[in-house]
Order: C-alpha cells, then sequence, then structure tokens
C-alpha cells in the first residue's frame, strides 16, 4: 500500500510521459542488466555442462558438482582437496588485501599533502601529472612494468650494473612484476578519494591540535585519519575489488606456474567451454569479495553511501 | 617532525619513490617506442628510430579494434549516459526510507568484478535467446550472441553506475523550485524537463559521456567476455602483448600519452584564458595592448606548452619522414653478428665435430613485403635465449621514403652467417 503511494507521488511530480521514461530506464538497467543476468549466472552454475540435444531434458537438473569441483576436485585425481584451485583463490584475495594496504600507506602522505596544500600551483600540476597515466589503458600499463622487470629490462641492468646481482632475476617468476603492476593499476582510485576528503578538513583543526601540544603522530590519529576514513574506505574498496577481479594484469605481468582466480574463470569460459564450472567460479569470487568488503566496512564503521565519493 | 631539514628530505624522497613509481614506467615505454631491437626494451640503445610507428599506423588488427571500440564506445555512451541521468532523477526524488537501498542497487555495479558482469551478460541473452526460441541463424538468435550489441549491454550496466555519480553531484546544487515555477506557468511536464532541466545538466552531461567513452574504451575485463568474435583495441592489445610484442606497442602508448598532455594543457590552457577574460571583464587587470603575441598565451605558461608541443609534434613527424637510421643498423648488426660469431666458433670448438644446429636461416625465405618484421627474422635474433615470436600479422611495408634501410635484411653480412652454418 505505501509502495503505491509513492508511485503515485512520484508521476504526480513527473508527470506521465516523463515518469514511466525515467522509470523504465531504470527498471531496464537494474533489471534487464544487472539483476537478472546474475540471476540467470546462479542458475547456470548449478546445472551440469550437458550437450545441447540434452538440455531441458530429464538430465537437466540442479547440481551442486561444479562448487565441490573447486573444493574437493574432480572425480579422477583422488584428492581430498582441490587444492591447485584452493590455492590460487586464497592467494587471490590475500594479495589483493596486500595490495591495497600497499596502496594505502603509499598514497596517504601525498593525499594528505595535496589536500592540505590547497591552491598552490605546485599542487594543481601534480594533480595534472596524475591524471596522465590513469588515461593510459591498464594492459599497456601492465605492457610497461614488463619492458621494466623482464630478464634484460631496466631494474635487471641496474642492479647488475650495481653489483648488487650476477645473474638476471626473474621478476616476473616470482610474482613481484604482479604485485607491483597491480598496486600500479588501481594506485589513483586510491589517491583521488583520499585527497577530497583531506581536502575538506578544515586546517585549523590541525593548528589547534598543535598548538595544544599534540604530536605529529597524534594529529594523524586524531584527527586526519578519522576525517579521511570515508575517502580510505571507498579507494580500498575499489582497489580490492578490482585487483582481486583483474584479469589483464595477471595474464601479462602473471608467472607462468601461477594463477590469478580471474584466469581460472577464463579458462573455464573460453579454453574448455564449460560455461556452467565457470559462472561457479565467478560466484565464489562475486560472493567472496563482496562478504570481505562487507565485513571491513561494518569493522570501519563505513556506509555504502561513502563510495564512490 | 624532528628537524624541518631531515622531514623535507624524507619527504622530496617519498615525492621521487612515487612519481618515479608512477611515471618511470611510462617514461621508459615511451624511450623503448624509438628504440630499433624488435624485443620492446629501453636499455641496451641501439639505434633510433620511427619504423615502429609505421608498423603501428599499418596494423591491420589495430585498426579494426579502434574503430569497433568508438562504435562501443559510442553506443556505450548512449545508453549509459541516459540510464544514469534517469537513475540521479529518481535518487533525488525517492522517499528517504527507500532512499539507502536505492543507492546501493544503483552503486553496486561499480564494486561487482567485470569479469562477472561478462560473463552473466553472455549466459543472461544466450538464455534469453533460447526462451524465445530464437533458432540457430536467426534474426533474434544473432542479435543475442553479438559482440557488439553484448559488449555495449555489459558495459553499459557498470558505466551507468560512473555516469550516476556524476549527475548526482550536480543535482545536488538544482533548484527544485525552477522546475516548480515552470510547471505553476503551464509548462508541460516534458517541456519542464527539456527547458530547465536538461540545460542545467548539460555539463554534467559532456562530462558523463567522456568519462563513459573512455571507461568503455579501456574496459578490458567485461569485454572479453561479451566480445565473441570481435574485436576491440584492448582485446587485441592483450593478445598482442601475450603473445608476440614488438615495440610497435610502445608507439601506441607513446601517442597516448601525448594525446592526453595535449587534452590536459589545452584544457588548462582553456581554463586560463576564460579566468583572464573574466578578470578583464570586470575591470581587474588592465586590457591587454595588441602586441606580438595574441593575448590568450600571456600569462598562461599551459597555452605556450601547448604551442610547443604541438610544433614539436610537427617536426618530429616532418623529421620522421626523411630520417633513416640505415647506417646505424648496419653498424649494430655487425657489432652484433660479430659477437654472434665469437660464440660460435667458441661452441664449435667446444663440441668439434657436432656442428651446432644452428637454427636455419630464414632470411631467404621471409617474404619481401614484410620490411620492418624483417629485422625479426635477421639471424641475429634467433640464437637469443627468447627468440621473439613471430611478430603477429606482419604489416604491410611501412612508407617507402623512409624505409631505406629494410633492404638490408638481405645485406651480404646476413646471408654469410646463414651460409656458415
Amino acid at each position: 500500500m505505501k509502495r503505491k503511494l509513492i508511485f503515485a507521488d512520484f508521476f504526480r511530480n513527473n508527470g506521465a510521459l516523463m515518469g514511466s521514461i525515467l522509470i523504465g530506464l531504470v527498471a531496464f538497467w537494474l533489471i534487464v542488466l544487472v539483476i537478472l543476468p546474475q540471476i540467470s549466472m546462479l542458475d547456470y552454475s548449478f546445472r551440469f555442462n550437458l550437450p545441447p540435444a540434452e538440455q531441458g531434458g530429464p538430465k537437466d537438473v540442479y547440481t551442486l558438482s561444479n562448487y565441490q569441483h573447486l573444493i574437493y576436485g574432480s572425480d579422477e585425481t583422488h584428492q581430498s582437496f582441490n587444492t591447485i584451485d584452493l590455492m590460487v583463490f586464497l592467494r587471490t584475495i590475500v594479495a589483493a588485501i596486500m595490495v591495497t594496504i600497499f596502496d594505502i600507506i603509499l598514497c596517504y602522505p601525498l593525499a594528505y599533502f595535496l589536500g592540505q596544500a590547497r591552491g598552490m600551483g605546485m599542487a594543481r600540476l601534480l594533480v595534472v601529472l596524475l591524471i596522465i597515466p590513469y588515461w593510459v589503458n591498464e594492459i599497456l600499463r601492465a605492457f610497461a612494468l614488463r619492458i621494466i622487470f623482464g630478464d634484460g629490462g631496466l631494474i635487471n641492468e641496474a642492479l647488475m650494473l650495481l653489483h648488487l646481482t650476477s645473474e638476471p632475476i626473474d621478476f616476473i617468476r616470482h610474482d613481484i612484476a604482479l604485485y607491483a603492476g597491480l598496486g600500479y593499476a588501481y594506485i589513483l582510485l586510491m589517491l583521488f578519494p583520499m585527497y577530497n576528503v583531506i581536502e575538506s578538513l578544515d586546517r585549523n583543526q590541525i593548528e589547534a591540535a598543535r598548538d595544544l601540544g599534540a604530536s605529529w603522530t597524534r594529529i594523524h590519529r586524531r584527527i586526519v585519519i578519522p576525517h579521511a576514513k570515508p575517502g580510505i574506505a571507498s579507494g580500498s574498496t575499489m582497489v580490492f575489488m578490482l585487483s582481486a577481479g583483474a584479469l589483464a594484469t595477471p595474464q601479462i605481468l602473471g608467472g607462468p606456474s601461477s594463477l590469478w582466480f580471474t584466469q581460472l574463470v577464463y579458462q573455464w569460459f573460453n579454453n574448455s567451454l564449460n560455461w556452467q564450472q565457470g559462472a561457479a567460479y565467478a560466484i565464489v569470487l562475486l560472493v567472496a569479495t563482496i562478504t570481505i568488503v562487507m565485513t571491513i566496512m561494518k569493522i570501519f564503521r563505513v556506509n555504502m553511501g561513502d563510495i564512490g565519493k | 617532525m624532528k628537524s624541518p631539514i631531515v622531514s623535507r628530505i624524507a619527504l622530496g624522497l617519498y615525492f621521487i619513490i612515487f612519481f618515479g613509481y608512477l611515471m618511470g614506467p611510462l617514461l621508459v615505454m615511451s624511450v623503448s617506442a624509438f628504440n630499433s631491437p624488435s624485443f620492446p626494451s629501453a636499455s641496451p640503445w641501439e639505434c633510433f628510430t620511427f619504423e615502429w610507428f609505421s608498423v603501428l599506423w599499418h596494423d591491420r588488427h589495430i585498426r579494426e579494434g579502434i574503430y569497433y571500440s568508438v562504435i562501443i564506445g559510442l553506443g556505450t555512451v548512449i545508453l549509459s549516459v541516459s540510464m544514469g541521468l534517469a537513475a540521479s532523477i529518481v535518487l533525488t526524488q525517492i522517499s528517504a526510507r527507500l532512499r539507502s537501498v536505492y543507492y546501493t542497487m544503483i552503486i553496486a555495479p561499480i564494486l561487482i568484478p567485470g569479469v562477472v558482469i561478462g560473463i552473466s551478460t553472455l549466459v543472461f541473452w544466450d538464455r534469453v535467446g533460447r526462451f524465445l526460441g530464437a533458432g540457430e541463424g536467426s534474426l533474434l538468435d544473432g542479435l543475442f550472441h553479438n559482440g557488439l550489441f553484448l559488449t555495449i549491454l555489459g558495459q553499459s550496466s557498470f558505466i551507468a553506475s560512473y555516469a550516476m555519480l556524476v549527475f548526482v553531484a550536480r543535482l545536488q546544487r538544482f533548484d527544485p523550485g525552477l522546475t516548480e515555477a515552470a510547471l505553476d506557468l503551464g509548462a508541460s511536464h516534458t517541456q519542464a524537463f527539456r527547458k530547465i532541466l536538461l540545460p542545467f545538466l548539460r555539463p554534467a552531461i559532456a562530462s558523463a559521456s567522456v568519462l563513459a567513452f573512455l571507461a568503455s574504451f579501456e574496459n578490458y575485463n567485461t569485454t572479453t567476455f561479451t566480445i565473441v568474435d570481435y574485436k576491440t583495441l584492448t582485446t587485441v592489445l592483450a593478445q598482442k602483448v601475450r603473445l608476440g610484442i614488438n615495440p610497435s606497442i610502445s608507439a601506441l602508448a607513446f601517442a597516448i600519452i601525448t594525446l592526453t598532455i595535449l587534452v590536459a594543457l589545452a584544457s588548462e590552457a582553456y581554463r586560463r584564458a576564460a579566468q583572464r577574460k573574466e578578470a578583464v571583464w570586470q575591470g581587474k587587470v588592465a586590457r591587454p595592448a595588441a602586441r606580438l603575441w595574441p593575448a590568450w598565451l600571456r600569462g598562461n605558461p599551459a597555452a605556450i606548452l601547448f604551442v610547443l608541443l604541438s610544433f614539436t609534434i610537427i617536426v618530429a613527424f616532418g623529421v620522421a619522414q626523411r630520417y633513416s637510421p640505415a647506417q646505424c643498423k648496419i653498424a649494430a648488426r655487425e657489432a652484433k653478428q660479430a659477437e654472434i660469431q665469437r660464440s660460435i666458433e667458441e661452441l664449435r670448438a667446444r663440441r668439434q665435430e657436432e656442428a651446432p644446429q644452428a637454427p636455419a636461416p630464414t632470411t631467404d625465405t621471409a617474404p619481401a613485403g614484410s620490411g620492418a618484421f624483417g629485422n625479426v627474422f635477421a639471424p641475429g635474433n634467433l640464437p637469443g635465449a627468447p627468440a621473439p615470436e613471430p611478430a603477429p600479422e606482419p604489416a604491410p611495408a611501412p612508407d617507402a621514403p623512409a624505409n631505406g634501410a629494410f633492404g638490408n635484411v638481405f645485406a651480404p653480412g646476413n646471408l654469410t652467417t646463414g651460409g656458415d652454418n
């Protein structure tokens, strides 16, 4: 009953034509483009991978086997757990968290500096400088790191020139290149929300705290960080979700023996042509990442409304 | 904060690290676009060359990719901007109780991993096609498995959220009283929307469109699933980078970086000029007298830089038409060959009887038209451990004037090496 009233209000405010166009567009977006695809993917993940002739037939029933495959592996391997895929999953999540923390630490000082030096020509120039790498394609950025980290790349050459190492270090095999690349790819999504929030902090608060004898660390712990919390949360959420869901960077910079979880999904879809299995893995990724983000937001008491500011 | 000098140094060091991390890779990549070795690298500097730009220009796959990327980008802009606009208008009118639920729903697509969006779109439309009973090869079936259609829908589903954020920021400053006044004066709702709200939102529509286009152009995670048998620039690039690479990709990156800097400078220059005009108009600054320099250049470092950079690019174009690194390349190849010869001899001495199984000379078989790629097949590259993959799709020979150098693939020096083995 309440719902109907809201709709009636809405149409009275906007007129019949505009009201239905607006509602229609939003409904198309949310229902047809977002909700229904997710539901059908969920549905897919509970089905067997059948040849087209048997689809809809008696064998087309719901099953948990796709999820069992992630945990226990296929029947042929006779292992108690599917250690390979589970390790990939765990590594993806842990590495994404580490990348996020790395980006927070690296960005905070600069965000503070830029946010407090408002109006200075230098700060403006820095912001313009920061935008340049942002518009360069993710793939090209990963490629740039590959040039640097390669066997004959700049870093190995420099290390050998300084006699720190005699053999070139295989950064790609050890995944150092991958972690550096992920941190690099999304660092600006951490910086800009933090900068926006810190910019709105009243300078007088810091001055007052300093006059009252607060130490430098205390000012940050008690004033700047609490104020910047929504920005940090927003940036962390973006960086974590994007690095856990990254596909291009691991494909380009990942070592030959180690995979990212999205690469498993990609393989199920494009190499094995087993969409059902791929959908199940994608659901696991989606649920896991969203759960982690929600938990952390709850712990740090941040609202959903702070995201995207 | 122990002493100002120490903290100054620490701050400077931190800045160097941060910007080194951010800019260093791009710088190295840009340098490698002008280096002649066929595997992109900056450090063993060989010869300054423009050939990778001409390879890039003649690459059919990249051209096609850009073409489809633009089509998809335009479709995504239209769909996502209108959906984002509608969603933001609804957000301003929705009751407080529903507001947070609704906001969570329209912001959530940003947080869904792109891979998941791609898969769900693909799966859903496949299902819709089957539900509607669209047979193999029918019109609907073709549409629902069409890469362009799927990619536009998949990308719009989350790019609309970005557009929505832009509109929400602008709508916060809108005075709903204006619309009410128009309605009171007898305008219809549609008229009020078109004459009041839309003009107010015009800047936001422009920036949301740019944002949406760029986000669509850059997208890889969703596109790689939904594109099916088409290709976009990003999927072509990803394929090239994963398989064989040559510095033409660096050349592309360099072009993008230059373009970005140009646009950034232009918008900064425009902003300054507008500010100045405003100041003159308000009488704060004296109207500049006409002199040697046009008025918009003075006191506007961004505009000066813009002009200088454009000038440099034009000059570089001119030079590139004439410049040919032939001499330098011959020298570099000879030096390399001498080294290879030496190592082969060493190997030969060690193995005595067993003649080293050096790879057969591919020089003779290399198609005469493959121009710049001839170097890939030069024997000098083959014994090296990471033999570059044969460059994908040899491009047609670059422009005639610049490539007198490429005939050297067949220079006697190369052939004798082959003949020795």
